[in-house]
């Protein structure tokens, strides 16, 4: 099912686009957990309630009693969902698309290697980046906070958190990887890999302004990872993430039928 | 007994283009010449022969194997020069061959070295810098190292110089006392002649004609013999121009190119760009 040779070589040519995307969220992960003070939860409060309507949009919801609810509306409202996205859909486009954009892919289809066997390798490819991504950002997480906030982090709650984020992306990457192993251009590509998820998000960001865009919320995915309501361990919001997860599994199943079965023109 | 056979194979791009209703088989230990102008077919009917397209109606088998079914299993035995050929830009030509090896579990035991010596192919820089000739013989080793039985060539020779060029015949030929089984298409009738025993002409998607070399040439060589004042005379004569001296007398042969030929078979070719 996987051949280990590809599977290396699609790893190590991971490691930039890693590299650069865990120091991004570094950074905002080291400032924003670095915020959580008394004191300056009151500059962050005003900031609510100087313009409600922008940081709502952006997930970020005053009140926050808990270092771990804190992050849970600054952190995961937006930038651990916008920096992840961009990485997938980067990369899923990297792992087929393009090369059946550019010819390359002809090396791998002329050898004794089924295609399920080729996009599978891929898939997983996929599948450990966006889970080294997050692992990363875990541990992260889990240093920044102990060595700020000693024993202020409630780390198996985070856990769980960070468990559904993990099913948010690797559903936003199933969506990437499929668009990946549909189209032979990277145009189109990039095009439905990038658009769908930007497009959701933007609908999320609607919803989350409240009022009469409210019912935007029905026609986004975003709406299944609520990172407030898993912190609360509100039966939904976990419901919403076993939802991303059999969704993922779909889109990847999906994409390895249509590429094994596709015309490639090589 | 056949080792390629295609049976009926249809494939309508639309606008005239695509392959229709192609037969034709190629015998164990056969070099088969595929010629055909650009945008004949060639190339597609290779495709389907690789696995990579799906035949729209009829079959093609290799070992009696389904292409399309049953391609990881073809492959094994399969060498492929892709018409356009791209490998992954980042590597170097010797890294690539290593992962290729790799990729396909060949082993060390391959004839990788012997084949970049042969053709003078230093792997070392970086693909993305290579000229458009390194890349082609870095597709020759990448397709013949592995020792395949059969091989499927798309304009194997395109880029090279005509001296790669004829290190390139020779191989098909080595390959072919070998008892390969080789398929090469190209838009040149003099490279397919010196290397193929039968050919088939394919133009706008349908199969023209299947013959043997001799046969063709015999169709479509003539040769004429002229007297010269001088013996001297003469043997310059037929130096110059190829021919075969006989004291005074001197015959050369006239080939026809493949434009002509075509003429010969569909007439002015409707549809047909003139020049």
């Amino acid at each position: 099912m996987l051949n280990f040779e590809l599977y290396k070589r699609e790893m190590k040519g991971s490691i930039k686009l890693l590299v650069i995307f865990c120091m991004i969220i570094t950074l905002y992960i080291s400032v924003i957990i670095g915020m959580y003070d008394p004191e300056k939860m009151k500059v962050f409060d005003g900031f609510v309630d100087a313009m409600p309507e922008l940081m709502t949009a952006v997930g970020m919801k005053a009140g926050a009693t808990t270092l771990l609810g804190f992050m849970a509306s600054y952190l995961y409202g937006f930038i651990l969902i916008v920096f992840p996205m961009i990485f997938s859909i980067l990369r899923g486009n990297g792992l087929v698309a393009k090369y059946v954009d550019n010819g390359s892919m002809v090396s791998l289809v002329a050898a004794p290697v089924k295609r399920v066997t080729i996009v599978f390798t891929q898939m997983t490819v996929m599948v450990s980046d966006i889970f080294l991504l997050l692992l990363y950002g875990t541990l992260l997480e889990c240093i920044r906070a102990e060595s700020a906030y000693p024993g202020e982090l409630d780390i198996k709650t985070l856990l769980i958190l960070n468990t559904g984020l993990l099913c948010l992306h690797l559903f936003i990457g199933g969506i990437t990887f499929l668009a990946s192993c549909i189209f032979s251009s990277t145009k189109h590509s990039v095009g439905f890999g990038a658009g769908i998820p930007t497009l959701m998000l933007v609908l999320q960001m609607l919803a989350n302004e409240g009022e009469s865009a409210e019912k935007f919320k029905y026609f986004t995915f975003f709406t299944l990872f609520d990172p407030n309501g898993i912190v609360a361990k509100e039966n939904g919001a976990l419901t919403g993430v076993v939802i991303l997860f059999a969704g993922a599994v779909m889109l990847y199943l999906l994409g390895i039928v249509i590429f094994d079965r596709k015309d490639l023109y090589l | 007994m056949s080792v390629i056979q295609i049976e009926n194979l249809t494939r309508d791009y639309g606008k005239g283009k695509g392959v229709f209703d192609l037969s034709f088989h190629i015998d164990n230990g056969e070099v088969f010449g595929f010629l055909g102008p650009n945008g004949a077919g060639k190339t597609t009917t290779i495709r389907h022969l690789m696995g990579f397209l799906k035949p729209a109606a009829g079959k093609c088998t290799i070992d009696g194997l389904d292409c399309w079914k049953e391609r990881e299993k073809i492959q094994a035995r399969l060498g492929y020069i892709p018409g356009e050929i791209s490998f992954f830009d980042d590597m170097t030509g010797t890294e690539f061959l290593q992962f290729m090896a790799k990729y396909r579990k060949i082993g060390k035991d391959n004839r990788q070295r012997e084949l970049v010596e042969r053709f003078d192919l230093d792997p070392k820089g970086k693909i993305k810098k290579m000229s458009k000739g390194m890349k082609q013989k870095l597709g020759i080793v990448s397709a013949f190292m592995h020792d395949p039985d059969i091989l499927l060539l798309d304009e194997p020779t395109s880029g090279l110089d005509p001296l790669m060029q004829n290190c390139f015949i020779e191989l098909i030929a080595e390959e072919k006392k070998r008892g390969k089984t080789i398929l090469m298409s190209s838009h040149i009738f003099e490279e397919v002649e010196k290397t193929c025993d039968r050919i088939g002409i394919i133009r706008q998607g349908k199969l023209i004609v299947t013959d043997t070399v001799e046969a063709l040439c015999e169709r479509h060589v003539r040769s004429y013999t002229v007297a010269l004042e001088t013996e001297s005379l003469a043997s310059a004569f037929a130096k110059d121009f190829g021919g075969v001296c006989d004291g005074v007398a001197v015959t050369v042969k006239a080939k026809q190119n493949l434009e002509e030929i075509f003429m010969h078979y569909y007439g002015s070719g409707k549809g047909e760009a003139s020049c």
